[in-house]
């Protein structure tokens, strides 16, 4: 390989047939006389240009695209030649680093010598040792091209916001649960929302038996073991639910906060109750029918109820979780898209209650397809009010474009699967922590299962690894109508 | 006399091969590898200009006449081998002591609707003023096999070289053709002028008798002519007449050593403005000559007015940059040639004013 031509933090490397690089691959550009080196990633392959490239070709198909067949009689064996350089090809860099002394700066400032420099690939262990991605509670994420194994830091992931996305079944979930298990593994408490029931099972293996785990995963399905009573619930946490999930009007809020403080006056916070006041209360009737609208709507949702005892289990495993880690799975799978927000605006509101009071450490949420049950206004809390509490996000998505923007650049963390569409790739790609011809050469190519994973957990080198298999039984297959036959 | 060897040395042609002399390319490979052997470990200076030479020779002549009327053809579609021969020669680079040069030639033919084509070389050299006088009468004494007339001259000089050489091979790929092909018609680049250094007239007269033999008619097209009449190049004289047709020349005089084997005629073979050049075995009769571009017409694919077979002999022997760096390539790698970049003068000393030595 011979370093071509340096543009900003772009380099154009020349490599010939026998030296094989792919996207992705690190290479180590090292100036013995400067004492120092590049560290640069591959983010595409081309071919050179070579002068008469055209010619050579035209001329293979003279005869309106026929190939002329013939006899070279080629003594001196120059054939071989001709096709080495022909088959040159050109690879772009990113330079990510520069090495000094056995360690590194993000400068790409100085120029290597094109003559003298010497250009060699560099494995990953050697990069995860140069960049010290390791630590002390180790999360395995999966073995990297060249057979190493690539791993992050738990703590990487800690007060932070990931995103995790790609296409349809490119393994985004597959790479969730791994997460979330390792993260358990580690104590901490992990709250999903289980938009199609995928994570039920992460404390089965995958022939259905328990896995170690098992006692630290906790299934809450709302309406069923999963229920809140109104006593339980603060005021303002129900008001976002009316406001918000139910879209009450201004003035019925306001006679729905007067009937709250006088049924908690009285103590007499029941559903039953709640009905009976809005009934009574002297108020217009058109706010009586928008309250009693909502009132039902609660109702129907069956997520309320009057018996405490039945109203427990969240509080419960949150605090076992606290103690020996654990996930909290929220099923939302048969949950109507209302029900869906009532139980979302509840949970947030809880946590943030139990984390204001420290009752709760912290908590990782892992959120699929936020956008069909966070209101609008959550995403900037999610980002910056609620980091403070300690509520850190993993977004799961096969939709970036549902992602906001700002939830982009402030990203810490991006697990990356394969997008093959432009306009996906441009969405992801406004990341901060991420180049653009980054995102959109490497993650264009990525076979399923592979995953490009950028940011803090990988120091900010790009790494690209196939996610780990997991004995977990698989939950949220697509239902098909062919199976059998296939 | 050329020693004749059987084809079982040379399987690659697949074409009817009777006798065919293999003792040039033998001598090329031999004095090729020979030649390299002296230069390794040395620098190699790069061209900032490469330049290509198509053996191409022509004596400018006086006193032609154009008959006036042209002589219309109509395409015969007999099937009939149409074959073509071009060589092509380029310097590759300098050394301390010499120029490395390349040199490849082509035959196509077309038989059966197919162009089928052998490609010898590249054969690269190493030539020096002391080895060249070597390298060229090995070689001439390889084709010519016995003394002749040639080989009372000196050698060419250092710059000549590539051109000799490709004319030397060009020469044994046109016998071979004229050899090995019965009834078919052979086409040259360039024209039946013999007596330069390059077209030793006893050779072509033997090529040329050669081909007649068996029953060939020998056509040589040139892309460039010198030739004018009343002062205009022969082949920008427009004639209101629709093509396909030829138009004869007469009065064509040369100064000795200077030989004319062909008949000259202008010839118009597809529409639009294009003419060239065409030598024709002087020795085949009018009828001969006429019917042998008929059939070429109906045997061959035209683009401005410029025979397929033909064209594709260039193409396939013409150097493409890509081959000279795999060259360059080559020679640095199998025999340790230290490419160096000498300054280009022209370049130095005038800036962007330097159009650089191959184009002083």
């Amino acid at each position: 390989m011979k370093l071509y031509k340096k543009e900003g933090n772009i380099l154009q490397i020349l490599s010939f047939p026998n030296e094989t690089v792919e996207k992705g691959d690190y290479l180590l550009i090292e100036d013995a006389d400067a004492g120092k080196a590049l560290i640069a990633q591959v983010i595409d392959v081309q071919f050179a240009s070579i002068p008469g490239i055209l010619e050579e070709l035209l001329r293979s198909l003279p005869d309106g695209g026929e190939l002329v067949q013939g006899e070279d009689f080629d003594p001196l064996e120059i054939a071989p030649h001709i096709t080495y350089i022909q088959d040159a090809s050109l690879i772009v860099c990113k330079i990510r680093a520069t090495v000094e002394n056995e360690s590194l700066t993000p400068s790409s400032s100085w120029l290597p010598s094109r003559s003298q420099s010497t250009i060699k690939k560099v494995p990953i262990p050697t990069l995860l040792k140069l960049a010290r991605i390791d630590g002390k509670l180790p999360i395995v994420l999966g073995g990297t091209k060249d057979a190493s194994l690539l791993t992050i830091d738990a703590s990487s992931l800690d007060g932070r916001l990931n995103i995790i996305t790609g296409k349809k079944e490119t393994g985004k979930s597959h790479l969730s649960k791994l997460l979330i298990l390792d993260m358990i593994r580690y104590k901490t408490t992990v709250v999903v929302f289980d938009l199609n029931g995928e994570y039920l099972s992460l404390g089965m293996t995958a022939d259905g038996k328990r896995n170690a785990h098992h006692d630290k995963i906790h299934v809450l399905s709302p309406s069923q073991n999963f229920k809140v009573a109104l006593k339980q619930v603060h005021l303002h946490i129900l008001l976002e639910i009316l406001i918000h999930a139910l879209h009450l009007p201004g003035t019925s809020a306001r006679e729905f906060r007067r009937i709250w403080q006088s049924l908690k006056e009285r103590d007499n916070l029941t559903l039953r109750e709640l009905g009976e006041a809005i009934r009574v209360w002297h108020c217009n009737q058109h706010v009586r029918d928008a309250l009693f609208s909502r009132y039902y709507a609660l109702v129907n949702s069956g997520f309320f109820t009057d018996n405490v005892a039945e109203a427990t289990l969240l509080e419960e495993c949150l605090f076992r979780a606290r103690e020996q880690g654990g996930a909290i799975i929220i099923n939302l799978k048969n949950t109507s898209p209302i029900d869906r927000q009532i139980v979302v605006e509840y949970l947030l509101g809880k946590l943030v209650e139990l984390l204001t009071s420290w009752r709760l450490k912290a908590v990782f949420l892992f959120a699929e397809e936020a956008h069909l049950y966070l209101r609008e206004t959550y995403w900037d809390d999610i980002v910056t009010r609620m980091r403070h509490f300690g509520i850190f996000t993993t977004f799961i998505t096969n939709q970036p474009d549902t992602i906001r923007e700002n939830i982009y650049r402030q990203a810490d963390n991006i697990f990356l699967f394969n997008f093959t569409n432009e306009h996906d790739l441009e969405v992801v790609s406004r990341a901060a922590r991420v180049d653009a011809e980054t995102v959109k050469s490497i993650a264009r190519d990525l076979p399923p299962h592979h995953c490009l994973v950028l940011g803090k957990v990988v120091k900010d080198f790009p790494m690209v690894a196939k996610v780990k298999a997991l004995d977990v039984k698989t939950m949220g297959e697509t239902r098909l109508f062919f199976k059998e036959m296939n | 006399m050329i020693q004749q060897h059987t084809i079982a040395t040379t399987p690659k042609y697949n074409f009817p091969q009777p006798t065919i002399d293999t003792t040039l390319p033998q001598r090329l490979i031999e004095l090729s590898i020979h030649s390299l052997k002296h230069v390794q470990n040395q620098p190699i200076q790069l061209n900032q200009q490469t330049l290509q030479q198509n053996s191409n020779t022509e004596t400018p002549t006086q006193t032609l006449q154009l008959k006036p009327q042209p002589i219309p053809l109509k395409p015969k579609h007999e099937e009939t081998i149409v074959a073509a021969v071009d060589t092509s020669s380029i310097k590759i680079g300098e050394t301390t002591t010499g120029i490395l040069i390349a040199v490849r030639g082509a035959n196509v033919w077309k038989q059966n609707r197919n162009y089928r084509y052998v490609r010898l070389g590249p054969f690269v050299f190493h030539i020096t003023e002391e080895n060249k006088r070597e390298v060229y009468s090995a070689l001439q004494r390889a084709y010519f096999n016995s003394p002749h007339e040639h080989n009372h001259q000196s050698s060419p000089n250092l710059l000549q070289m590539p051109t000799r050489i490709a004319s030397l091979l060009e020469r044994w790929l046109q016998t071979t053709l004229s050899k090995t092909i019965s009834n078919g018609l052979i086409l040259f680049d360039g024209s039946l002028t013999s007596g330069t250094p390059d077209t030793p007239t006893q050779l072509i007269r033997e090529t040329l008798e050669a081909a007649r033999k068996r029953r060939n008619i020998v056509l040589a097209f040139s892309k460039m002519t010198n030739l004018r009449f009343n002062g205009h190049l022969i082949t920008d004289i427009p004639l209101g007449h629709k093509p396909p047709y030829l138009l004869e020349t007469a009065g064509l005089t040369t100064k000795p050593p200077v030989v004319l084997l062909g008949d000259v005629y202008v010839a118009r073979l597809t529409k639009g403005n294009y003419a060239f050049r065409l030598d024709i075995d002087k020795e085949a009769s009018p009828g001969q000559k006429i019917d042998a571009v008929e059939k070429l017409l109906g045997n061959d694919l035209f683009s401005q007015s410029y025979p397929e077979t033909l064209r594709l002999a260039h193409i396939l022997c013409t150097f493409t940059a890509n081959e000279v760096i795999a060259m360059q390539h080559f020679t640095t790698r199998k025999h340790r040639l230290r490419i160096i970049n000498r300054p280009d003068m022209h370049r130095l000393l005038f800036g962007p004013f330097g159009r650089g030595e191959g184009n002083s």
